[in-house]
């Protein structure tokens, strides 16, 4: 089988500055700067390396604060690794802040046609999709209006749609959704187990063992930084839970 | 190979959606419009004339038409660069949360305000016919060439202070005064044989001085002048490669500042 994600010894560090560096500072330490050495700093990240197989799902768990997000985003490929490799082979879809590319002043509509751009698919292809997307969502009449103008739930349950129509290959989840009411969120689970169960490969964060136990097939346990156990959901889970503190 | 194309489509669409994302918002819940691209370059137009012209009595023939012909693609350029300190720092939740090329973000600030330039032609066309040799084939063969010419440089420099401002926003007022010194400094208001020698130097160091002239030749004579075309494409690049270096040297840390 192929791994669609290779993680080889990851390190991931943040600065830590006490106070935001001024220009002059900028000017005086720029040799410094340049071989980015900040004085305090805090390693997210610690030699973390596994793989994901096609078709996959894996559960992370791990307390607040363990790496998990830091993971999802490095794999996502919004922030870099300090040291070591990271490969992805498929097209990634995020559901990590959903809406995050929702402009407040633009309709629904011209919202949808931009994300779905940015998630992955052409112009052309989220035209196709567009009335199945508004359909999913239940916004009804109000796709052509600002979406400044919805309610929350409204809002994400227009960001949900997007993404899962996007045809993903890999899904980044972080946490369960909580999508709208509960009919709603009945559907929006539905819809992402049909994708995990139809073979999309899924990296799943979540702090819901059950779900994890319930819908994963392998589960890593990130603990500062470090993965402290891997494999089988069941037994990972037993692992972290009678971990104490 | 059709993977490729599809990538390629992709991001063109990409592109062209940010674009006009970029000039849809900017004139959102305003009475007129798209209007406001037309009419801002000619108010401060009309301010310049009457204090240059009308008060200051400057003894040119068609000194509006002069003015306008290099004001114009001036103000794509320092519209560009003033907008782009906020590129990057106002999109931070797109930049956080979804994996895409980020220099979009500045392409389409630059391009957005090209629509600009693009309304305002029809005004030097008119002017052209008036009071200078109307427009002909190099129209057609230079504008699309200095178009490029001044998307490469005002792309290489707005990549840098985008993402310059990201780690220290005092960019942002760097550039406001920096844009306003430069408009001083080349030879948009005046031409640059009224300069005395001993400081024209310092105007011809400028790139821009090369390319304002080049606009100017063209719109106002309708003549090519290589040289100052050459000399604008050398630097353009130049700009160009520096601001890619910076954007992508300094980039890969941009989450970890906004």
């Amino acid at each position: 089988m192929n791994s669609i994600v290779e993680i080889k010894d990851v390190w991931k560090k943040f600065p830590m500055r006490r106070e935001k560096a001024g220009f002059k500072e900028f000017v005086v330490n720029l040799p410094k700067f340049l071989k980015s050495s900040p004085n305090s700093h805090f390693w997210a990240l610690k030699g973390v390396s596994f793989k994901v197989k096609q078709g996959e799902c894996l559960g992370i768990i791990g307390k607040n604060g363990a790496g998990k997000s830091t993971l999802l985003s490095l794999i996502l490929g919004t922030i870099y690794p300090t040291k070591g490799d990271i490969r992805v082979s498929q097209k990634i879809t995020p559901l990590l802040e959903l809406g995050a590319g929702f402009h407040p002043d633009l309709t629904g509509r011209e919202n949808i046609l931009i994300n779905g751009v940015l998630l992955g698919l052409t112009k052309d292809e989220v035209s196709e999709r567009m009335e199945e997307i508004i359909a999913f969502s239940e916004i009804g009449e109000f796709i052509d209006m600002p979406v400044r103008t919805y309610s929350s739930g409204m809002y994400l349950r227009l960001a949900f749609s997007v993404a899962i129509h996007t045809a993903p290959e890999l899904l980044l989840i972080d946490e369960i959704l909580s999508v709208g009411d509960e009919a709603f969120q009945k559907k929006s689970k539905d819809a992402l187990l049909n994708l995990i169960n139809g073979g999309v490969t899924t990296l799943f964060v979540s702090h819901q063992m059950s779900a994890v136990k319930e819908i994963c097939d392998r589960a890593i346990w990130l603990d500062g930084g470090e993965i402290r156990g891997e494999g089988e959901p069941e037994r990972v889970v037993e692992e972290y839970l009678r971990c104490p503190g | 190979m059709g993977m490729m194309n599809r990538e390629f489509r992709r991001k063109k669409d990409l592109l062209w959606l940010l674009t006009r994302k970029e000039i849809t918002l900017k004139y959102k819940r305003t009475v007129l419009g798209i209007l406001w691209s037309l009419l801002n370059p000619l108010l401060f137009a009309i301010v310049l004339v009457i204090a240059f012209k009308i008060f200051m009595r400057i003894q040119m023939e068609n000194y509006t038409f002069f003015l306008l012909s290099a004001l114009f693609p001036w103000n794509w350029f320092s519209a560009s660069v003033t907008m782009s300190t906020g590129t990057l720092i106002g999109n931070v939740t797109l930049i956080k949360k979804i994996h895409f090329p980020r220099h979009f973000l500045v392409l389409s600030t630059i391009l957005a305000q090209l629509v600009n330039l693009i309304f305002a032609l029809p005004i030097i066309i008119g002017f052209s016919y008036f009071y200078g040799k109307g427009p002909g084939m190099n129209w057609v063969l230079t504008i699309p060439i200095l178009i490029v010419i001044q998307f490469f440089v005002t792309t290489g420099i707005c990549l840098s202070i985008s993402l310059v401002n990201a780690y220290f926003r005092d960019m942002e007022y760097i550039i406001g005064v920096a844009v306003t010194m430069l408009f001083w400094m080349t030879p948009i208001i005046y031409p640059l044989n009224i300069v005395p020698e001993p400081y024209r130097i310092y105007l011809i160091l400028n790139p821009l001085t090369y390319l304002i002239t080049a606009w100017r030749d063209i719109f106002m004579s309708n003549s090519i002048d290589w040289g100052s075309i050459g000399i604008s494409f050398g630097s353009s690049l130049i700009f160009l490669v520096l601001g890619v270096f910076v954007f992508q040297r300094f980039g890969k840390r941009l989450d970890e500042v906004i």
